[in-house]
């Protein structure tokens, strides 16, 4: 049984389609990336599994657990965290509160209303952890809101990473960085994933990032998949071929 | 020096002003007291949640009305009376931050005007319990237990309301530096995140809301035997607007700035009220004033100045709202 | 028979009340939808109306030059705010205009206090509409008539300005996309201004035309801003025909909220809000809760 499992998800926007019977297996561990056209419906598919936008049909199921129905935050307390396509962060705090405030909301005292000496220690031990595996270290002190763009991706990657959660998924994480900037992110991504303890569900639109990372593709064109498999299965495909190359048909 | 030594240096000279000052000025200083435990209370909400309330003086008029009915019509001690009046203005709250958690930003803040509007309407039919617009007069500072008369002299009062403010300010410090604290942080500071990163902010603004409301009530429930009558001014909406002013040229986000905003508007009041009939202008411009020039408030102004110029990374405890954008 | 002239003088009732609650809601909404801003101060511009217009006929003796001029210069005194003070605060967090917009209330609310004295001050009509009519046997108001018409009139030529005139094309438009107007080289900062004080005028309009009925006094403000921020909150901040919806939904409810159940009546306003907030938590147009 997979962890994730996508049953005809659909969503409908009054008469578009923006997700169109999605179905999808992701096993435990696995890197799988969705790509497709601008429109796809990629970024909706990530909504739809998080609990922000509603359901019109179909059920999303993580570790034999309906989550189709489920507010935002109980999705995220059960174990998937993710990150946006536009990066939100507290700006304020520093890189380390930022991580460390991700890591509390797992904790189960985060609500301490005094004291909370321990909890804190346990949420700082995570956070940095996670700072350290996305080589931030060296800005855990600055404020969030005055690092580089692509510090700032990178630490909404830690905070996910701090809640440390069974499924990440990262919504275009190198949207948005320079040529450097990417490869170095893709390097420190490639890290994370290379031990197959994490289950990781990618959207991108660099194809040079999605074969670096993913084991496995989803390629979804106008809110329905086309083709599903490893990268030479995806990369052979017709359909694929033409949803990329032979226009808008 | 650090905020517990200085509080505790502050706490010392207050508790040695009944030597020194004359009985007019003590009871200005109660009611500065009383007043800047209102405007903290408040501070929890807007300064440290960024919850802006328009209507804190229904806490303020829940506490003053409780505890005056029951020093009135029982034989409740005062200082009894006025915890039970804190916790039943805590216990209403939830109530009607469940209803105005509802919405979020300007529709939050016109929900609690609008609370306090109809607060302030019920007030004057209930006459029974409010005493309408006469409101309930004769409230007597009850004794006990044990026949303990300490508190309802002048000086025991005193204290007990130095006791209220003090124990209040040391316990918003440690909820503001919990776990808890640092959720509320993150609602001010970006509560859409908040949520995405598994936090049912909901709760957490609707707990912080019934915790300003008990201190709120606090407040009130001190007002009432200390001025021995409670009307519906005290539920007024240019009262909620006046404290939240004391919060914001305080200084909001420090839970002292406020307090400080509060003895601020007292000597002013006091000072411009004697002179003029209008002190209620100026004290708008002043408040615009600070809003334009000095947003961290007078305490915001009283850090830069003993510290040098903050740094974003330097502010170290004394966060203050940043309005500057 | 009775009934039905019951009904419909309380309807006609409901409608001039809501053609007063219109003036106020429209001149909010409009604010906010372009600006953003959220003027606490609009309930004492209506209220600086009444009284400018009080003073207005009683120096010029003339009700309708009155409704000309107190609205002008009671818009003016709204730009002059924004451009002196208002417009500095663009950059910063939208709180910070609630808490000038609330400080300049108290400052205005003074002031009047100063200027005109706490006593309520009588307007009164102007001769071709004091007096009743009788419609089906009910007497109604004939001002109240007025009032009525004159929303009806007021609503149709926003609503013909914004969407015709070049003015209310360059309203729209930066509303949308300010960056975009400035671009295409319209000093947005003068549209801003003259919004603000179109929004404020439209406040004083609301006032003057208030005044003969209400009287002139200092609890004008704070019903008014209650008044105004349920009907913008109904109606949804920033959309123009959720403000005219807004006004009617409040007017009937308290207009025969308070012949029915007069005890409830104000609570009855505010359970219609919560349920609108309940239910569409952006109002019922609005685009941004």
């Amino acid at each position: 049984m997979a962890l994730l499992e996508l049953d005809g998800l659909t969503r409908r926007f009054g008469g578009i389609i923006a997700v169109d019977r999605v179905t999808m297996r992701v096993e435990a561990g696995e890197v799988r990336a969705v790509i497709g056209p601008n429109g796809a419906g990629k970024s909706t598919l990530f909504n739809l599994i998080t609990g922000v936008v509603p359901t019109s049909d179909g059920s999303v199921r993580f570790d034999d657990e309906t989550l189709t129905g489920l507010s935002p935050y109980s999705i995220c307390q059960r174990g998937v965290s993710r990150t946006f396509q536009i990066t939100a962060l507290f700006p304020e705090m520093t890189a380390r509160e930022n991580a460390r405030l991700a890591a509390q909301a797992r904790h189960a005292r985060r609500w301490q209303p005094c004291g909370g000496g321990a909890v804190f220690g346990d949420t700082e031990r995570r956070g940095d952890a996670a700072l350290e595996r996305l080589g931030l270290t060296h800005v855990a002190s600055r404020p969030a809101g005055l690092l580089s763009h692509g510090d700032q991706r990178l630490l909404e990657v830690a905070m996910a990473l701090a809640q440390q959660p069974r499924l990440l998924l990262l919504d275009e994480p190198t949207q948005g960085l320079s040529v450097e900037e990417t490869a170095q992110a893709v390097e420190t991504l490639a890290g994370l994933v290379s031990d197959g303890a994490m289950t990781v569900l990618l959207v991108e639109h660099d194809m040079e990032v999605v074969f670096r990372l993913a084991r496995m593709i989803t390629v979804l064109h106008r809110g329905a998949v086309i083709a599903d498999g490893t990268p030479d299965e995806v990369k052979a495909d017709a359909e694929v071929q033409l949803a990329y190359l032979g226009g808008l048909a | 020096m650090s905020f517990l030594r200085g509080v505790a240096a502050v706490a010392c000279l207050l508790a040695l002003a009944p030597a020194g000052l004359p009985p007019y000025a003590m009871t200005l200083l109660t009611e500065a007291l009383i007043l800047g435990l209102f405007a903290m209370s408040l501070d929890l909400m807007v300064g440290y949640t960024r919850l802006l309330s328009f209507g804190h003086a229904a806490a303020y008029g829940l506490g003053a009305y409780t505890s005056g009915n029951l020093l009135l019509h029982t034989t409740i001690p005062l200082v009894f009376a006025v915890p039970i009046a804190a916790v039943v203005s805590g216990i209403v709250a939830i109530g009607v931050a469940w209803v105005c958690t509802l919405a979020s930003g300007v529709s939050f803040s016109m929900l609690t005007l609008a609370f306090a509007q109809l607060l302030y309407a019920v007030a004057f039919k209930w006459t029974s319990v409010t005493g309408a617009s006469d409101g309930l007069a004769g409230i007597p500072r009850s004794p006990g237990p044990f026949g303990i008369t300490f508190f309802t002299g002048k000086l025991g009062f005193y204290y007990l309301v130095l006791a209220c403010l003090l124990g209040a300010l040391l316990f918003c410090r440690a909820l503001v530096r919990s776990p808890f604290g640092a959720v509320l942080r993150g609602i001010r500071e970006n509560e859409a995140k908040t949520l995405t990163l598994g936090y049912n902010t909901r709760h957490y603004k609707i707990a912080v809301v019934a915790i300003a409301f008990a201190l709120g009530g606090l407040a009130g429930a001190l007002y009432a035997p200390f001025a021995g009558f409670a009307n519906t001014e005290l539920l007024f909406w240019l009262f909620s607007g006046q404290v939240l002013i004391m919060v914001i040229v305080g200084g909001a986000g420090t839970l002292v700035g406020p307090i400080i905003g509060a003895a601020f508007f007292m000597l002013v009041s006091n000072l411009l009220s004697s002179w003029t009939d209008s002190w209620a202008l100026f004290f708008g411009l002043i408040f615009i004033l600070f809003v334009l020039f000095a947003p961290q408030g007078i305490w915001g102004l009283a850090m830069r100045a003993f510290s040098g110029a903050p740094s974003a990374a330097g502010r170290g405890r004394w966060r203050s709202l940043n309005w500057t954008g | 028979m009775e009934f039905l002239g019951f009904l419909i003088t309380q309807c006609l009732n409901a409608l001039s009340q809501a053609a007063l609650l219109f003036f106020l809601g429209v001149g909010l909404t409009l604010i906010f939808g372009i600006m953003r801003i959220v003027n606490f101060a609009h309930g004492t511009f209506f209220m600086l109306g009444a009284y400018v217009g009080y003073s207005a006929v009683a120096t010029i003796g003339n009700f309708w030059a009155a409704l000309i001029i107190a609205p002008l210069l009671v818009g003016g005194f709204g730009a002059a705010f924004e451009l002196a003070i208002l417009r500095h605060l663009y950059r910063r967090d939208h709180s910070a205009f609630l808490m000038v917009t609330f400080g300049l209330t108290l400052i205005m609310g003074e002031a009047i206090r100063l200027i005109w004295g706490v006593n309520a001050l009588e307007v009164a009509a102007p001769q071709s509409l004091s007096g009743i009519v009788f419609i089906l046997d009910e007497p109604f108001p004939i001002y109240r008539l007025f009032l009525a018409g004159a929303g009806i009139v007021v609503a149709i030529a926003i609503w013909q300005f914004l969407d015709r005139t070049r003015l209310g094309l360059l309203i729209r438009a930066t509303s949308q996309n300010a960056e975009m107007v400035h671009a295409l080289g319209t000093d947005v900062r003068l549209v801003r201004s003259a919004v603000f004080g179109i929004g404020c005028g439209l406040a004083g309009v609301g006032g003057v035309l208030a005044a003969p009925l209400v009287t002139a006094s200092l609890a004008m403000a704070p019903n008014a801003v209650i008044d105004t921020f349920v009907i913008v909150i109904i109606g949804g901040m920033g959309s123009f025909a959720g403000s005219l919806i807004g006004a009617l939904l409040v007017a009937f409810v308290q207009v025969f909220g308070t012949y029915y159940f007069p005890d409830l009546a104000l609570a009855l306003m505010y359970l219609v809000m919560l349920t609108v907030l309940v239910v569409r938590p952006g109002g019922l147009l609005g685009k941004e809760a």
